[in-house]
């Protein structure tokens, strides 16, 4: 028994460090020991005991564990400030690495593994040799993690000395402990690769379902969390991997549940059999189930999870939507996330008890949770026709009661219900006018006004309502404003009449010379101009029908769904935001002998002593080892008006991106888009570029004004695929004279324009000091063939013949000459266009290829000419011919070139 | 991979620290706090257990008034996490006795050993007390446990029932006793935490029982044991029709809808007898969980009369029957009744000759409360509220006021009927008899009586 160790805290006294010299170097072994504890006390407050570094080192050789393990934790703290000194430990940790007692063999190796002192590093690589084959799993299992510490701080050293190598050996290891840290080793490695280092083949995959049956409950996760990467053969294999995976779901830990869940949802893709695919939905209900009876924190997890996974497989839970009715002491987190799936599961069967529930549940005391569960009434409504009514009738129920923040919610939905039924439920407006003075917030106003508005012909007092808030106009928040504007030109519209005229003359007034926003302003002159040139054409336009609202419960659309679904069990799945998204992971530099700490007075020592707190216990290298560049970008960028949208109708997740660090790129001069004269001195030009499979917007300004520019902001409006900025446009402030050239990573697939496809993409720049500047550019297919487009020969004759002849698109295209076929198949080549086979048909030459554009639509090509003469007949098949007028662009651009 | 685990107090004080990559900054605890303390997003008060901060995800869980937290860059199973800050608490309290700010500075060399044991590089090796007895060396310091106030679901049995040795619990189960041997004794703890909905007609919405079967081992040499629960046991309401499963709650079979067990748990005979066969870990741990929502006798029922006196006044009648047996006594009893927002003064009438019964209007959250020391089985007791309005109430009081909830805690008694009926350890000699606690506890979850 050694005491109280916060007696080692005691005040400082006179002379501290000669006194613990002194004792650090006492004959007496418990001396020592407790020497080494006050150092260590010492150390995790804050205080600079590096000093005593030597004396501290000499306690190092001892045969008692303790005071070992004491010693090292002071190295791993000071020896990235002493780096000299710290050599001095090598010889100690080499010996401890050959001693008899595998703990001290395991210890040593692991605490060499995070001194990050390149000439530790150096010494490690022998111990670990041997570290990886020794008798002792403890020494082993150590030894697979120290693999993936080396890695990240000298990778070549990691290949050079064939530890990879090693490391798979680990996966058929016989103790599953070992097995478990080898696997989560090499998937970290293979997480900073580029190449392919660990991929799961079928045997490793059933050496890990072995070793999963043995594992402890954090192995269990590691294997099934690299087993969910495999993809299975045919159904029958999936069938197997889901049989061994499925007694994981009866695991007390929710970890192992969740990731045995996501693996069976993978396998299930392949699997068609419905018996098998509704049995496994029924396995998987309970075990998910319970996981709600955990601890709230875990309850949190799973529901964020069961979200994703009820919107593609609603069977599985559709007889459980009790378990998710809120109990009064969840925390709000986690009733929020059981509202959200009590609508998703919502049906014309359970619907009456839902909506019993949500009536409860909005007369509870915490407001945010009763506006949710209002709204979550409005969205059934939404969602399932047949209850809307039932729906409605509640919602007048809890208008009546008349608490301020109840009514306005309701009214906020009951606008998204006029917008889903149109001409169906208007008998209640008067009811809701009644409520028209307790309004006081923005939505709730601006919902009202537009109900007014749109209904203005069937309100008899619409006029006088309408100008019961005119009296208030300026101070109203824009949100209102803008309402208001387009309400009384609706009523007006409706109901020409003296009243409504002068009304419109106090708004435009208002609008237009009273007001100092730009939105309202612009708006409110189109009206103007519209109402004093054409008012048949105004009634078009503000009078148009609008397109009906449908039911956002399952509000993600396929691509981003599969791919949350990839990730269930991972953050991902808790953030609802693919893991690109948010994840920065910062690399740990490379450092070369000359940087590396000139002086020795870099790094922990200063600033741990500076530090109030204990933190100083953990090996922690200062930021200056890390990447500048991989600061990382704030999660989810603010969200900011939609610049393109002008009847704020929609746009409500906008990839507006904000200015950070530059990234400058030099290459070809690029295509102007927003010439000089036109953008008031600022010139732009840009185009998308592909490189490495990624696509990138090239972007260059030009600033040719006599001031700086800056705060550059970027936007893509909906185009067909859905381009949209993938990260921060970097752009430096711009002097008068001088341009930046950037490379702004773009992303698919976020905002997809309906419609049938083309190639305009519009684009719209701001900075602080100019209007915004709109400008269209043109997207080609050229920048969008993926990298895995080519198809075997037999694939490609198969999908060809499988695709109806309708879809067959053909076109000449004229003023093409192919002079070389070889030179045309790599220039095709180099677009990702992909040669198969090539035919003589007289003196024609017919190639044969593919591509593909990302979400996995093939193209097969067939492309016929005469060498040397101008003409070439180019004929597709695909599953989307709809995109041929696209892919004739591109490969008209592409054989001009 | 986590890159940090750190543990604060309420106040935000850095206790322990402990940084395993290098890769997020070390100012991470003091981002966290604030970020938690001042959390205000999406309409929500309460941070919730996930969340990210310019590319750091942090992860936390509150335990007995501490934070306990880890942080990571990677895309990482998160439900591991949690689950891993909850085993980190728990190891630690196994080591400790006691968990709590105090206890942990007192060994924080202790405390750092765990942590490297159980994490290496940000990966979890063991969060077995067992597997980490062979490579812990430091000795905890008790700290004077008759101060502390008791923790954790074993704390419960430390009320009202004087059979059981208290500071058993707070025991570490390394450290030896003071006077060097260590007391022979295994506790066996089924705690059933109830949620249950009435209507405002007293039907049953919704029931629901979470139970564990928890297992403390102080046994040395870590014998044999085996669980022998009621014969008559069913897993899986699947195949049963509605008719068959509703409705029996006098007698019949038990019915569970899942339950889990650890990895310890042998399940070999289960299937023919349900016995369980185990060599307990050291440390506490749950053997099984379940989860059961077979129609149960309510313990308690709850009516509730509101009558209107004016348009200013109205009367609140709670009453509260035990249907329970008689020698079974509940403790710690609290009904509460949030009323009418516009109600500025509440006088309270309990029952003649009441004893141990508190109660008090929360003035800013509108809320009365009722506590009762204790309720003996079959008894009723009725609690009159006089409620004066500040202005004119809206017409129908019973929207704005309720729903009624409760909690409690009913030692020695189960709504699930499930039961050990022995618990068997293999004998290392005929005089080997160590103390064997098999306990009872019910307690409310979310216990609620719509009006």
């Amino acid at each position: 028994m050694s005491g109280h160790d916060s007696k080692y805290f005691s005040t400082t006294k006179k002379g501290e460090i000669p006194e613990l010299k002194e004792e650090l170097n006492s004959q007496y072994k418990d001396k020592r020991k407790d020497a080494v504890k006050k150092v260590i006390a010492a150390m995790t407050v804050g205080k600079d005991v590096s000093s005593l570094f030597t004396d501290v080192l000499n306690c190092m050789q001892t045969e008692n564990l303790e005071l070992k393990k004491l010693v090292y934790l002071y190295l791993i703290n000071y020896a990235k400030s002493q780096p000299d000194l710290a050599i001095l430990a090598v010889n100690t940790f080499v010996k401890d690495t050959q001693d008899p007692n595998p703990l001290i063999r395991a210890l040593a190796v692991r605490t060499m593994g995070c001194i990050r002192v390149d000439k530790i590093t150096e010494y490690l690589c022998d111990p670990l040799e041997r570290c990886l084959k020794d008798d002792d799993p403890y020494v082993r299992k150590t030894a697979a993690i120290c693999v993936a510490k080396l890695y990240d701080i000298n990778a070549e050293l990691v290949e050079d000395r064939g530890f990879l190598e090693g490391l798979k050996d680990l996966i058929s290891d016989n103790n599953p402990m070992v097995v478990a840290n080898a696997v989560a080793a090499l998937a970290e490695i293979q997480d900073s690769s580029s190449k392919p280092i660990f991929t799961v083949t079928s045997n490793i995959l059933t050496k890990l379902l072995t070793a999963l049956n043995e594992c402890t409950e954090w192995g269990q996760v590691f294997i099934l969390d690299s087993l969910s990467k495999y993809k299975a053969a045919d159904a029958r294999e999936a069938e197997n991997i889901v049989e061994r995976v499925t007694p994981r779901l009866q695991h007390a830990n929710s970890a192992v549940v969740l990731s045995a869940v996501k693996m069976i949802l993978q396998q299930m893709e392949l699997i068609s059999s419905p018996d098998v695919i509704r049995n496994l939905c029924k396995k998987m209900a309970p075990p998910l189930v319970t996981l709600l009876s955990a601890e709230p924190e875990i309850q949190y997890v799973a529901l964020r999870n069961i979200n994703l996974i009820v919107q593609r497989r609603p069977t599985i839970l559709a007889h459980e939507i009790k378990v998710f009715f809120c109990k009064y002491n969840d925390p709000i987190y986690v009733k929020m996330e059981k509202l959200e799936i009590m609508i998703k599961l919502a049906s014309d069967r359970n619907i009456d008890q839902v909506l019993l529930e949500f009536k409860e549940y909005a007369t509870e005391v915490d407001v945010d949770f009763v506006r949710k569960a209002v709204r979550a009434i409005g969205r059934c409504a939404i969602k399932l026709e047949r209850a809307a009514e039932r729906c409605i009738s509640v919602l007048l129920e809890l208008i009546k009661i008349k608490v301020n923040y109840v009514v306005q919610e309701a009214i906020i939905v009951i606008k998204d219900i006029f917008r889903r039924y149109p001409n169906t439920y208007e008998s209640i407006i008067a009811t809701l006018c009644e409520s028209l003075d307790t309004l006081d917030e923005p939505e709730a106003k601006a919902s009202m006004i537009w109900i007014i508005g749109e209904y203005a012909e069937r309100i008899d007092n619409a006029d006088e309502l309408l100008e019961s808030f005119l009296e208030s106009f300026p101070e109203e928040p824009a949100q209102v404003q803008l309402q208001l504007l387009t309400a009384t030109v609706k009523l007006f519209l409706k109901k020409p009449t003296e009243g409504p005229q002068q009304m419109i003359q106090v708004v435009l007034n208002n609008a237009t010379v009273e007001t100092d926003n730009p939105d309202l302003r612009d708006r409110a002159y189109i009206y103007w101009r519209l109402l004093s040139t054409d008012p048949e054409a105004a009634k078009d336009v503000v009078l148009a029908e609008k397109p009906v609202i449908s039911d956002d419960s399952n509000q993600y659309d396929s691509s981003l769904l599969d791919e949350l679904l990839a990730n269930i069990a991972t953050l991902s799945s808790v953030y609802h935001k693919p893991p690109e998204t948010f994840i920065t992971r910062v690399r740990t530099v490379q450092r070369t002998e000359e940087e590396e700490y000139p002086d020795g007075i870099e790094g922990g020592y200063a600033e741990t002593s500076s530090t109030l707190v204990s933190d100083g216990v953990g090996s922690s290298p200062p930021t200056s080892t890390t990447h500048a560049a991989a600061k990382p970008p704030t999660a989810a960028p603010a969200p900011v008006p939609d610049l393109l949208d002008l009847m704020g109708l929609d746009g409500d997740d906008n990839a507006i991106v904000s200015v950070d660090q530059p990234a400058t790129d030099a290459g070809p001069p690029l295509p102007v888009l927003l010439p000089a004269a036109k953008g008031q001195g600022l010139e732009i030009s840009a185009q998308l570029v592909r490189r490495d499979g990624q696509i990138f917007y090239s972007i260059m300004f030009e600033n040719n004004t006599n001031v700086p520019l800056d705060g550059f902001m970027i936007q893509f409006n909906k185009n067909t695929f859905g381009l949209a900025a993938g990260g921060p446009l970097q752009v430096p402030q711009i002097q008068p004279g001088t341009s930046s050239r950037t490379l702004l990573p773009m992303v698919l697939f976020q905002n997809v324009a309906p419609g049938p496809p083309n190639s305009v993409l519009q684009v719209a720049v701001k900075n602080n000091q100019q209007p915004v500047w709109y400008f269209s550019d043109r997207l080609s297919l050229l920048n969008l063939f993926t990298e895995d487009g080519r198809m075997e020969r037999s694939t490609f004759l198969e999908t060809w013949k499988s695709l109806p002849d309708s879809n067959e698109v053909s076109k000449d295209i004229a003023g093409v000459v192919i002079n070389n076929v070889e030179a045309t198949i790599e220039q095709l080549g180099s677009s990702n266009m992909f040669f198969i086979a090539k035919r003589k048909n007289g003196n024609q030459e017919v190639l044969y290829l593919s591509a593909k554009i990302p979400k996995g639509i093939p193209f097969l090509i067939e492309l016929t000419a005469v060498i040397g003469v101008p003409g070439v007949k180019c004929a597709i098949k695909s599953p989307s011919p709809e995109m041929a007028p696209l892919f004739f662009e591109a490969l008209e651009t592409l054989l001009k070139a | 991979m986590i890159s940090q685990f750190f543990v604060l107090s309420q106040r935000g004080d850095n206790i322990v620290f402990r940084d395993y990559r290098g890769d997020v900054q070390k100012g991470s605890a003091e981002i966290f706090f604030r970020k938690v303390k001042f959390w205000k997003e999406d309409g929500e008060t309460e941070a919730p257990p996930v969340f990210n901060v310019d590319g750091v995800n942090y992860f936390h869980v509150k335990v007995v008034g501490l934070l306990f937290v880890a942080t990571t860059r990677a895309n990482i199973s998160p439900s591991l996490v949690l689950e891993l800050l909850q085993r980190i608490a728990r190891v630690t309290k196994d080591y400790l006795g006691i968990l709590n700010e105090d206890s942990i500075r007192k060994n924080f060399v202790l405390v750092y050993e765990l942590l490297d044991e159980v994490i290496d590089f940000g990966y979890v090796q063991t969060t077995s007390t067992e597997v980490l007895k062979s490579c812990v060396f430091n000795e905890p310091i008790m700290i004077d446990a008759a101060h502390m106030p008791p923790l954790g679901p074993a704390a419960l049995f430390m009320q009202g029932n004087k059979r059981m040795p208290g500071t058993a619990v707070t025991k570490s189960v390394v450290a030896n006793e003071p006077g060097g041997r260590r007391r022979e004794e295994i506790f066996v703890d089924i705690i059933e935490k109830i949620s249950l909905t009435f209507s405002s007609s007293g039907y049953i919405l919704t029931s629901e029982i979470d139970g564990t079967i928890q297992m403390k081992s102080y046994l040395s040499g870590n014998p044999e044991i085996r669980l022998a629960l009621n014969e008559d046991l069913n897993i899986g309401r699947g195949g049963r029709s509605a008719y068959d499963y509703g409705g029996s709650s006098g007698s019949g079979a038990v019915i569970l809808d899942d339950c889990n067990f650890h990895e310890s748990v042998h399940l070999d005979s289960f299937d023919v007898d349900r016995t369980l066969t185990l060599v307990p870990p050291d440390g506490e741990f749950p053997v099984m969980n379940y989860r059961m929502t077979q129609e149960f006798k309510p313990p308690f029922r709850i009516n509730t009369l509101i009558e209107e006196a004016g348009s200013l006044k109205a009367e609140v009648i709670l009453k509260v029957r035990a249907e329970f047996p008689q020698n079974i006594t509940a403790n710690t009893v609290v009904v509460q009744m949030p009323v009418p927002k516009y109600t500025s003064r509440v006088s309270f009438e309990l029952e003649s000759g009441a004893v141990g019964q508190v109660t008090d209007f929360k003035e800013p959250n509108k809320k009365i409360e009722w506590g009762l020391k204790k309720i003996v089985g079959g008894s009723e007791h009725t609690l009159r509220a006089k409620l004066t309005f500040a202005h004119e109430s809206h017409g129908n009081i019973t929207k704005e006021a309720g729903p009624v909830s409760m909690t409690f805690t009913i030692p020695m008694y189960n709504c699930s009927r499930l039961q050990v009926k022995y618990l068997q350890i293999a004998k290392k000699s005929k005089t080997y008899n160590p103390y064997r606690w098999v306990r009872y506890v019910t307690q409310a979850n979310s216990y609620v009586a719509r009006i």
